[in-house]
């Protein structure tokens, strides 16, 4: 592999010879070319003509210039087996699977979360008692951001939005009885330094149920995208050292829990933060591919890497631009592995992606519109062929969703499946002449992105430089006033607004004083018992390691063996790299 | 007393957990689209966000908040104003996702004005207001 070279020079280089056999015959297409001019000329209204082709402006749409209809003249050199394929064979356009939902529909993966780790282990017991196969953690803000639930920061939030976690104790009370080596855990980690801390724990908390890490399935989300760019934090490290700590987790992860997968490229937080969706996919692929560059260098093989793999999209509005995007960096993945990667295994070569709804596009105004508009995203999702859905709740512009919300996400995804019968055929929008050429549009679109990152440096320099930070706040400016002048339809914001509109109240859920008092009583006894000065030799040892970059989730799991805290691992991170500021703030 | 800056100044600042940007980064730009300076300072703790806001001499301090902790930590923005003197100075402003009912209580606590759904010109309009009704009483105060 030759690193001068961007990804986009190698797949023009390595494709170029290719011979192309084309699906339409030259007649024909010389026969419909004349025709086609002809009914355009004659036929079409004068004005139509004039607007032949129209650019959608939608919230975090591509803006990509649509025609007034779609012939085989739009993609007239397509060659089958080459752009297209058959499901589960290479170029992987219309599934990765032979008989995508055939064989198993898309997994419905509704994300919960709040309370105390008691009340977190009786909530994931009752949903394993009524058919649930796995467990999804939303964590509290704290723990998220890696904070105690006894540090200042941390105060009138603790246990709202999520279950909190400080030590091993909480892991062990999350998962009291529970199966950990039969049913599966999404832990929403978000960030690489969370997932360094937290991860630990669980497998501490294994450990000292006996439970070999070997049993171990789930996944953990370890995105240095969302660390260093999406997010909004009082604390960062610098962008260079963030994604080494994404690295380290990935190869730990990999060597010695080889069930779990070690990292979700998480382009939907980027997207409902504010970009398109060609930068969505744009920007994860490149850390996907510094990634693997990465794990090169340290020696690796890319496909006992690249097999674990797996992305997280949102779907906005433009339905057929959701569905083509899907198809197209489903191909473009795979030709990234094969040429770029030069990856020998087809599951490396696989785009495997979970879905969830774009909360952005919610409204609160009239908010049972969101239903609908939740219902055509995840449609799209499902046309696209995604592995795993979630739906925003309708009540999402308010609060974290009720459970009357909740149930009506998933019975959404539960009519799709069983009512529309949209999963019987796959790829069923393949072929489409529309639906191809936008695939092509989108596929080229996000390779020129991600060359355009690669030019500027990789993605480690265009987060740590500010570039990609300040294209995001260029689009939200942008979006904003598109919406004000009404260029951007939103119904019942901006379009069809109802006169007499009323806001409706709602319940959220409040902060639980007594959760947080337990959760600070608690620590305040654990720092009592444990062994600080063992504690504080593990955290001196991983202070070190960060420094001489050996792989940190060696001495965070040690630390969390000692039964350290999350803001106690947190600190020496800090203490170890520095503090960053995002170039957005003053 | 000294002749006060033309431009309106505004803070604008989150909670320390507050994971969301997207709403303070729009209402960044409406201000400075308005003719306001603003300074976009992100996340911190309510005494700190207080001993900024004297740093920078700023008319205005703006919270966005998404995902609670609203009165705890606007209670404590409040009485860390209070403390150092810039409470009855400084409009306070608070908008974001909370419940409704809190309105009420937010407002008892000292801020100005707390936005759900707001647009550009009720926000602007709202600033400008709350400054000059500031700057007559402190005039008034004066003499």
């Amino acid at each position: 592999m030759n690193s001068q070279k961007t990804t986009r020079q190698i797949l023009e280089e390595k494709t170029a010879a290719s011979e192309r056999v084309p699906l339409y015959n030259p007649e024909a297409i010389k026969n419909i070319s004349a025709e086609f001019e002809r009914w355009k000329n004659t036929v079409v209204r004068e004005q139509d003509r004039q607007h032949w082709t129209v650019t959608p402006h939608t919230m975090l749409g591509s803006e990509i210039p649509r025609e007034l209809i779609y012939t085989p003249l739009n993609n007239a050199g397509l060659d089958y087996q080459q752009d297209l394929g058959f499901s589960g064979e290479e170029p992987y356009t219309r599934g990765i699977h032979p008989n995508v939902y055939r064989g198993r529909t898309f997994t419905m993966r509704q994300l919960f979360g709040a309370g105390s780790p008691d009340e977190c282990n009786k909530r994931m017991k009752t949903l394993l008692e009524h058919g649930a196969t796995g467990t999804n953690w939303a964590l509290d803000l704290a723990t998220v951001q890696m904070f105690d639930s006894d540090e200042p920061e941390a105060r009138g939030q603790v246990a709202t939005v999520g279950v909190p976690i400080d030590c091993v104790a909480d892991m062990e009370a999350i998962c009291q009885d529970i199966p950990i080596d039969k049913v599966s855990a999404s832990i929403v980690t978000h960030y690489p330094r969370n997932t360094a801390i937290t991860f630990p724990m669980y497998l501490v908390m294994a450990e000292r149920r006996g439970v070999p890490w070997d049993r171990l399935a789930g996944s953990v989300q370890n995105d240095f995208i969302m660390e260093s760019l999406v997010r909004s934090a009082s604390e960062y490290i610098p962008p260079r050292d963030d994604f080494r700590i994404q690295c380290d987790n990935i190869e730990f992860i990999r060597k010695n829990v080889p069930q779990w997968n070690y990292v979700t490229l998480n382009g939907y937080n980027l997207r409902e933060w504010g970009t398109s969706g060609v930068t969505e996919m744009a920007v994860a692929l490149s850390n996907g591919i510094a990634i693997l560059t990465e794990m090169a260098r340290r020696g690796h093989d890319i496909d006992w890497i690249a097999e674990r793999l797996a992305f997280f999209w949102a779907p906005a509005n433009d339905f057929f631009e959701e569905v083509a995007r899907i198809r197209a960096v489903r191909r473009l993945w795979y030709k990234i592995m094969k040429y770029r990667f030069e990856a020998k295994k087809p599951r490396s070569m696989w785009m495997r992606c979970h879905v969830q709804t774009s909360g952005v596009s919610l409204t609160r105004e009239e908010p049972m519109n969101n239903v609908i508009r939740s219902a055509y995203q995840a449609l799209a999702a499902v046309l696209g062929g995604a592995q795993s859905l979630h739906v925003d709740s309708y009540d999402e512009a308010y609060s974290v969703p009720s459970e009357e919300a909740s149930l009506l996400s998933l019975r959404t995804q539960q009519i799709i499946e069983a009512e529309t019968q949209v999963t019987q055929v796959v790829d069923p929008l393949g072929g489409s002449f529309y639906v191809e050429s936008l695939t092509n549009e989108i596929e080229a679109r996000i390779l020129d992105e991600v060359d355009e990152i690669e030019r500027l440096g990789g993605i480690v320099e265009v987060v740590a430089s500010g570039w990609l930070h300040r294209k995001v706040v260029r689009h939200i400016e942008r979006e904003q006033k598109m919406i004000e002048s009404g260029e951007i339809k939103v119904v019942g914001r901006n379009y069809h607004r109802d006169p007499n509109l009323k806001m409706p109240d709602v319940r959220v859920h409040e902060f639980d004083e007594n959760i947080a008092r337990q959760m600070r009583d608690k620590l305040a006894r654990l720092r009592q018992q444990r062994d600080n000065e063992k504690v504080n030799r593990c955290l001196a040892a991983l202070k070190d390691a960060c420094r001489r970059g050996d792989n940190v989730m060696q001495y965070t799991l040690e630390c969390a063996r000692a039964d350290a805290t999350e803001g106690e691992m947190r600190r020496v991170f800090i203490a170890a790299f520095g503090a960053w500021k995002p170039p957005i703030y003053g | 007393m000294a002749q006060r800056k033309s431009k309106i100044k505004v803070l604008l600042a989150q909670f320390p957990l507050e994971s969301h940007n997207r709403g303070i980064i729009t209402v960044a730009g409406m201000l400075k689209d308005a003719g306001m300076e603003v300074v976009l300072i992100g996340n911190d703790l309510p005494e700190r966000i207080i001993e900024t806001a004297i740093q920078e001499d700023a008319d205005v301090v703006g919270i966005s908040t998404y995902c609670g902790g609203e009165l705890a930590l606007g209670a404590d923005l409040m009485k860390s104003a209070a403390e150092k003197g810039i409470k009855e100075s400084t409009v306070f402003l608070l908008g974001g996702i909370f419940p409704p009912h809190n309105m009420a209580r937010l407002k008892e606590l000292g801020f100005s004005a707390t936005f759900l759904a707001a647009d550009r010109a009720e926000i602007v309009s709202c600033i400008q207001k709350a400054v000059a009704e500031k700057k007559s009483s402190a005039q008034s105060g004066a003499a």
